[in-house]
């Protein structure tokens, strides 16, 4: 089975894997508020401690549920740089130029550095307990409420479910062109930066153009089966959170507040 | 008749011409297969049954709905279904029974209703169980059954398969085929396009197209065993048609010119039993 590029669900029975999606992601946003809200040692540390009962409590493994940190280590290096030379600061170390390399901008570049990489645990423990179907049933009920500020959720909802249905499809056929592109000569493996994107030029067009083309072909398969807009469609009857649900959305909050309230500050 | 047009014509581009002058009549619970090489026009054809291409020129009537008057393009949509070539791009949702919900909910079916109505649906193509896999992990077959299920669920009078095997391996084409003619059985009016010409030997009727217009209709028989008509309409008869005139050639000559691979082996065997 193809999946989702990030976090590979790994199915099991655990309590993660038991909470209603919706649940789940509220708590994502919860804790990604935590860790956003994390300034000092303390705070940091109860975040990580949360962390580490997460991937307890969901019996996963710990490398793929940390993997998330392997992948974008050059990204996080510019995203540290960019902090710590640019955020200036009153203790300046070192300069050139316009780059200033300060003591606040290297606790800065390490402060979102690591809440990058907290927050993709977090996101990654997410899809690593919960099926890509589910998710996008929970996305479309938790929009919901956006109804009363004018979005069009329904429409948003239908649109949602067709982008993360069409994911797998479109990865297949990136596959298949680049496997295409290869076989006539392309070069994909270079390590230089430019010459790696441009390399891509030959195949994200391709992949653009049948993604339109798709699109019209669904476009007309929906027509053909009534699908006029989604205002009037039968609504389908959403399962009722338990009582687990209500627990994990109150832990999650009570750990928000506490460190807003008390850790925060706490030098 | 079910479906009635005549002078029907139509372009994509208003110059030149997809269908020309096209008339039709298509009885209830027929089997009819239209046949042509590609760009011959079948796939426009169908697509004004359903009114996913607007009729500009011609008369045409789908269960008694007037294509001219577009009031009633949603209530014929339900009554002809469609199912498309590929079956990947027919899936607007993540589960196969949302998938098959997906039309119902369209046309507002009541919410209690919608369950057993999919399961109904799953059951007629043999995909009992299936309610919460993805689409996308299902084999080829798989998935255009699926895509038929969700025609099938909204209980159309008329189902259109547009090159609906075209994109299947051999026992995806047999299950999908398998269907097809145990929902023709079941009193259905079947529509298939194909270019596969051993796919018509079941039909009842014919449709030979090419470039837009219909080269001839009538009977597998009359038309697939007609080596002049299917060279005319860019098209390979089929295999036993093609052995029977080499052998014919070579000298044998078979009572009956046969339309499958059983009819062929029992002709040879009555030439056979005969020297």
């Amino acid at each position: 089975m193809k999946t989702l590029p990030a976090g590979q669900y790994i199915p099991g029975h655990s309590f993660l894997h038991q909470l209603d999606a919706r649940t789940k992601i509220l708590c994502l946003f919860l804790l990604i508020a935590t860790v956003i809200g994390a300034l000092s040692l303390w705070s940091y540390a109860l975040v990580l401690a949360v962390i580490a009962l997460l991937i307890l409590v969901s019996r996963l493994p710990v490398r793929p549920a940390v993997a998330p940190v392997r992948g974008i280590y050059r990204f996080l290096l510019i995203v540290f740089l960019m902090n710590a030379l640019f955020f200036g600061g009153e203790e300046v170390l070192a300069s050139w130029g316009i780059f200033q390399l300060s003591r606040e901008g290297i606790r800065q570049g390490f402060r979102v550095v690591g809440n990058v990489l907290l927050i993709l645990i977090l996101g990654n423990l997410l899809t690593m307990t919960t099926l890509p179907t589910q998710v996008t049933t929970a996305l479309e009920s938790l929009i919901k409420p956006l109804k009363f500020i004018g979005v069009p959720t329904e429409d948003v909802a239908i649109i949602i479910s067709i982008a993360i249905q069409f994911i797998p499809t479109l990865v297949e056929e990136t596959e298949l062109i680049k496997m295409a592109q290869i076989a006539r000569g392309a070069r994909f493996e270079s390590k230089k930066l430019l010459e790696r994107a441009a390399s891509f030029i030959p195949l994200v067009v391709p992949v653009f153009i049948s993604a339109f083309r798709r699109a019209d072909e669904l476009a007309l398969a929906m027509e053909a089966r009534g699908y006029r807009n989604a205002k009037n469609r039968t609504r389908r009857k959403k399962e009722p959170l338990a009582p687990h649900d209500y627990c994990a959305l109150a832990v999650c909050a009570f750990i928000c507040l506490v460190q807003f309230l008390l850790l925060r500050n706490l030098v | 008749m079910l479906v009635e047009g005549k002078n029907i014509s139509f372009s994509y581009d208003g110059f030149s011409l997809a269908l020309r002058d096209v008339a039709i009549k298509i009885e209830k619970g027929e089997f009819l297969v239209i046949l042509g090489a590609n760009g011959a026009g079948k796939s426009t054809l169908v697509k004004h049954f359903n009114a996913l291409l607007p009729l500009e020129q011609g008369e045409l009537r789908v269960a008694q709905i007037d294509l001219r008057d577009e009031k009633d393009i949603w209530l014929l949509r339900r009554l002809c279904g469609m199912v498309f070539q590929n079956p990947d791009n027919q899936f607007v949702s993540s589960t196969v029974e949302e998938d098959i919900a997906f039309g119902l909910e369209n046309y507002e079916a009541p919410r209690d209703e919608i369950p057993e109505r999919v399961r109904a649906a799953l059951a007629l193509v043999e995909m009992g169980g299936y309610e919460k896999r993805a689409p996308d992990t299902l084999s080829g077959g798989q998935k255009q059954r699926v895509a038929l299920a969700g025609v099938l669920a909204l209980e159309p009078e008329i189902i259109i398969f547009d090159e609906a095997t075209a994109m299947l391996d051999p026992s995806g084409r047999q299950e999908v085929l398998a269907i097809m003619d145990k929902l023709h059985k079941a009193g259905k009016t079947i529509i298939a396009i194909t270019h596969y010409v051993e796919e018509a030997v079941a039909a009842d009727k014919v449709i030979l197209m090419q470039k837009g217009r219909i080269l001839a209709c009538g009977s597998p028989e009359a038309i697939l065993t007609d080596l002049d008509l299917m060279k005319a309409a860019e098209l390979l008869p089929p295999l036993p048609v093609r052995l029977y005139h080499d052998l014919r050639q070579a000298g044998v000559h078979l009572k009956n010119c046969p339309l499958t691979n059983e009819e062929l082996v029992k002709e040879i065997w009555q030439l056979k039993s005969k020297t």
